[in-house]
């Protein structure tokens, strides 16, 4: 509002001092911010958008209705070495999100037990078994060697993505 | 033809997008496979079953054909051996738990989601692995690697005469490829000072020179040590300092002579103001009766004046209660003959 106002005035005095062709000035329309929380939240449509459990559910949720997607010990009290397992989640996931592509029904599940870390996740029916063997084969190898610690996957195939809600 | 297929699929899986879906409509032409309905194809391979079977089938039927093996759980006997389904810790498996679990928050008039495709039954820690059968083998395998409590040490007091020096150390597991954990290296040491030989001087001596790590009413010494970086380091640190209280206590030095009565930690009577007082008032009383003075010496012998003693020094180390201000006010009445 204070804005609008200050640009007006501003159109005003620029009109004041150069009246050259009528009605030409530009004003900025502002209004008031609105500051909706956008985080992690599906947005409602008419009624025919499927959503998850997952899906559904916005942050604040979280410890009521849905559980952690990652668990560890660095986010515990007095704990350390938060920050290297979130990185080390970001990439896992990301990895995940590549090597199975349009086979993931779900968010990935990653699970630390002392150092291993057990990758689960829901995948659709889209590739044939025997590349989905390789698939899998390839990754545990690969970020075992790649983090220096056992990493296992573990699969769970789904016909079709798990319908919660139609939203 | 194709067209077929792809309209076919959009109605199936109506979240498939378009150009992964016309691919994998298409290579279902290449030949069909059967799937194991939930099945974990893991690295290890463990129970899961695919079978090929190249047929030619036009494109249109294509789609139907991805069929799974039933899951598990329908060939389960209700006596099997649960610790072979899980024996170690592992993701829960909703083809391989017989059990109609659901979870989640219900939508309006409806109930949790199936066990199925359930996200939220991934997420937890299960348990799965730790029946009370599996824990019984557990212990049946470990019993092995076990030895015998000593007999000889049955009792609480046997244990402390043998072994009176304890150790805590704690050990931390977190996960992550680090075993490091800097809170590990903090020692604490724990020693009654009855079992250690030390006379009353090197007793009193020790507890001023541990300050606070003394505990007047257990009697126990606690020496925490975490000033050097590894456990095994703290450790000797702390049998060192054990070491040297223990000697440094049995010395005297030269300036411990001159320890006033500020210094002490109980009340000694002997050499005290109230000892002058009493003598001295008791001299004059005696003085005033017969007119013989008698000795100090004979004065500190009677009943009336020990008395009194004990009561002054009981006041005086155990503070004011109830019995000992009425023994201190007889002994008080007795000693000035006004009882």
């Amino acid at each position: 509002m204070a804005a609008s106002a200050s640009v007006r005035g501003l159109g005003w005095r620029v009109l004041a001092c150069s009246w050259e062709l009528p009605c030409t000035w530009r004003a900025l329309h502002t209004s008031a911010v609105c500051a909706k929380n956008r985080a992690a939240r599906v947005r409602v449509a008419k009624g025919d958008k499927p959503v998850s459990y997952e899906e559904a559910h916005a942050p604040h949720h979280i410890a009521h209705r849905k559980g952690w997607l990652s668990l560890h010990t660095g986010n515990l009290d007095g704990e350390d070495h938060a920050a290297e397992r979130t990185v080390e989640d970001v990439f896992l996931r990301k990895f995940m999100l590549g090597t199975f592509p349009g086979c993931l029904a779900d968010q990935i599940v990653l699970k630390r037990r002392a150092n291993q870390v057990d990758i689960c996740a829901l995948v659709l029916r889209q590739l044939p078994a025997h590349k989905f063997y390789f698939l899998v084969g390839y990754s545990e190898t690969l970020l075992s060697h790649f983090y220096k610690c056992p990493v296992r996957l573990h699969l769970q195939t789904v016909p079709s993505k798990v319908v919660y809600k139609y939203i | 033809m194709a067209v077929a297929a792809l309209q076919l699929r959009l109605i199936l899986c109506p979240g498939a997008r378009g150009l992964r879906s016309f691919s994998s409509a298409v290579r279902p032409a290449a030949g069909p496979r059967s799937w194991q309905q939930c099945g974990e194809p893991t690295a290890a391979g463990e129970g899961c079953k695919t079978s090929l079977e190249a047929v030619a089938i036009p494109s249109e039927v294509m789609v139907t054909l991805q069929k799974a093996l039933p899951p598990r759980t329908e060939k389960m006997d209700v006596d099997q051996d649960w610790p072979s389904v899980y024996p170690v810790a592992a993701p829960f498996k909703p083809s391989a738990v017989p059990l109609p679990v659901r979870m989640g928050y219900p939508v309006k008039k409806g109930v949790p989601l199936a066990k199925e495709g359930n996200l939220e039954l991934l997420k937890i820690p299960n348990f799965l692995h730790l029946t009370p059968v599996a824990i019984r083998r557990h212990c049946a395998a470990l019993k092995d690697f076990c030895t015998e409590w000593p007999a000889a040490l049955d009792s609480d007091e046997k244990c402390e005469k043998h072994f009176p020096i304890e150790i805590d150390t704690a050990d931390y597991v977190s996960s992550g490829p680090s075993v490091r954990n800097p809170k590990s290296r903090v020692v604490t040491l724990r020693v009654k000072l009855s079992s250690l030989n030390l006379d009353n001087h090197a007793k009193k001596k020790l507890i001023k020179l541990v300050g606070e790590r003394y505990c007047k009413n257990t009697e126990v010494l606690t020496i925490t040590t975490d000033r050097c970086p590894l456990k095994r380091q703290n450790y000797d640190y702390a049998l060192y300092l054990l070491t040297v209280l223990y000697h440094e206590s049995w010395k005297t030095e030269e300036w411990e002579k001159n320890k006033t009565e500020e210094d002490m930690e109980e009340y000694v009577w002997e050499n005290s103001s109230s000892e002058n007082n009493a003598l001295r008032t008791l001299l004059q009383m005696r003085a005033a009766e017969s007119g013989v003075a008698p000795s100090r010496d004979e004065l500190l012998g009677t009943r009336e004046v020990e008395d009194y003693r004990k009561s002054v020094v009981q006041l005086k180390n155990e503070g004011e209660n109830e019995a000992n201000l009425t023994q201190y006010k007889e002994s008080v009445k007795r000693l000035l003959n006004l009882a």
